[in-house]
Order: C-alpha cells, then structure tokens, then sequence
C-alpha cells in the first residue's frame, strides 16, 4: 500500500506512525506540523523525522508561521498546494489525518 | 480607586486553533472596559507566552498573505501598541532554539513604545501571582 499521512499538530503520537506499515510511506506536514521540520526541542530534531519516509512540508503553512523555506533540510520536501494535490492523485492510494 | 489585574497565559501553538488569538483579543478586549469603570479604576493586562505557546511569537508570519488571516504576530503588536505587558519564557525560547531574533520584539511600525520582554519562569510565576484573575488558553 502507498500511503500518504498528514500531520497538522506539532505534539503527536509518533507511536501511532510507528503502527502504520506501507510499503511506501509519506508524511506530509501541514498546519502546525511544520513545526517539526525546524524546531529543535532541546538541541534535538523530531522524533518524526526518524522515520522511513518520503517527507513533505507545505510552503504556504510554513511561511503562514514566519518559517523560511530556506531553512528546511533537504530530505522534507517543500512543496506547494498544487504539487500536494498532485501527490494525493499520483503518488498514494491511502491518505490518513492525524 | 482600584486596579484590577489580569494574566492570561497562552500555551498552545497559534493557528490550528483560535484558543491563542482568543487571549491576546481578550487582553486587547480588557482595555475597553473604561466606561463600565469607577472614576480612578483601572483593568491592566498581561499576557505570558509558555510552553509550546513561544511558538506564537515567531515574526515574520504571513497569514494575511496567504490564508488572509489576521496574523498572531499582528495581534502581539496590537497589544504592544496598548502598552499590554507581554512576557516570553525564556527557557521555554531555549528549549525550542530560538532567540530574542527570532521572535516579534516590538511594533514600532504602528508607533508602539512598549516591547516585548523575554523572562525566565520565575518572573511569568510571580505574575502570576500578582493578577487578580489569571486567565489559560
């Protein structure tokens, strides 16, 4: 299954990621989500960035909360509503929120 | 002749919910209140951003580019611009490896005087309690 999961809030479960198995895997940051792509609590990245997957963060949520896309290292792709939609149609069968 | 102090707190992130954007509107709201007020009265306001709520205080927002929202960052210049006391944690500020740089500082663009001051914890406890009503969003 190719599966394609969004997560719009900054404190999540990583536990629940860990039970989801796909033999490809996205994460898709959006909303508040973001924030795991440069926020370093305690000097560390997010646990989320641990995991086997192809990443995705949307620009215009990011720059909606004063974060630069420069910023973002290059194994999170920026990407913009478009590319997303074309993500969803293209690249994934499933899609799940959490 | 009375001063009745508010605090409120935010600590959440902005945006995926109103909750943050709810407390500086009601700090801002807090300062209208003069016509309902004795002769001498008086309603301050202080707001601390805690926790996972620093993450409000990020500049450079642009929500009203993009979604047209009014941005976070507009209403803490606002509540500069009244001369609300607005206090940031600064180990708080530490944990996430941001700095005084990285966050919204002052509003001298709408003629604010006030600035944004970033405290250790010890300084937003005493705040605390010093308000009449302490007020967590």
């Amino acid at each position: 299954m190719r599966l394609a999961v969004f997560v719009s809030d900054y404190k999540i479960t990583v536990d629940t990621l860990d039970r989801l198995k796909a033999e490809k895997l996205g994460i898709i940051l959006v909303g508040n989500g973001v924030y795991h792509t440069t926020i370093k609590e305690n000097g560390n990245p997010s646990p989320l960035l641990k995991k086997s997957a192809n990443f995705y963060v949307l620009s215009e949520d990011l720059e909606t909360r004063g974060i630069s896309s420069s910023n973002i290292s290059g194994n999170i792709k920026v990407i913009t509503y478009s590319e997303l939609v074309d993500l969803i149609f293209n690249d994934y069968e499933k899609l799940a929120w959490l | 002749m009375a001063t009745t102090k508010l605090g409120f707190i935010v600590q959440r992130p902005p945006y995926k919910s109103e909750n943050p954007k709810l407390a500086l509107t009601h700090a801002i709201a807090s300062q209208s209140v003069e016509v309902y007020l004795k002769e001498g009265d008086l309603v301050t306001a202080d707001i601390a951003f805690i926790g996972d709520g620093v993450l409000n205080c990020i500049k450079n927002q642009k929500a009203m580019d993009i979604y047209k929202l009014t941005s976070t960052e507009t209403h803490i210049k606002m509540a500069l611009l009244l001369d609300l006391n607005i206090l940031v944690c600064k180990e708080d500020l530490a944990r996430f490896g941001l700095t005084e740089n990285d966050i919204v500082i002052d509003a001298e663009e709408f003629g604010a005087e006030m600035k944004t001051k970033v405290v250790p914890f010890s300084e937003i406890t005493k705040m605390m309690e010093e308000v009449n009503h302490l007020l967590f969003f």
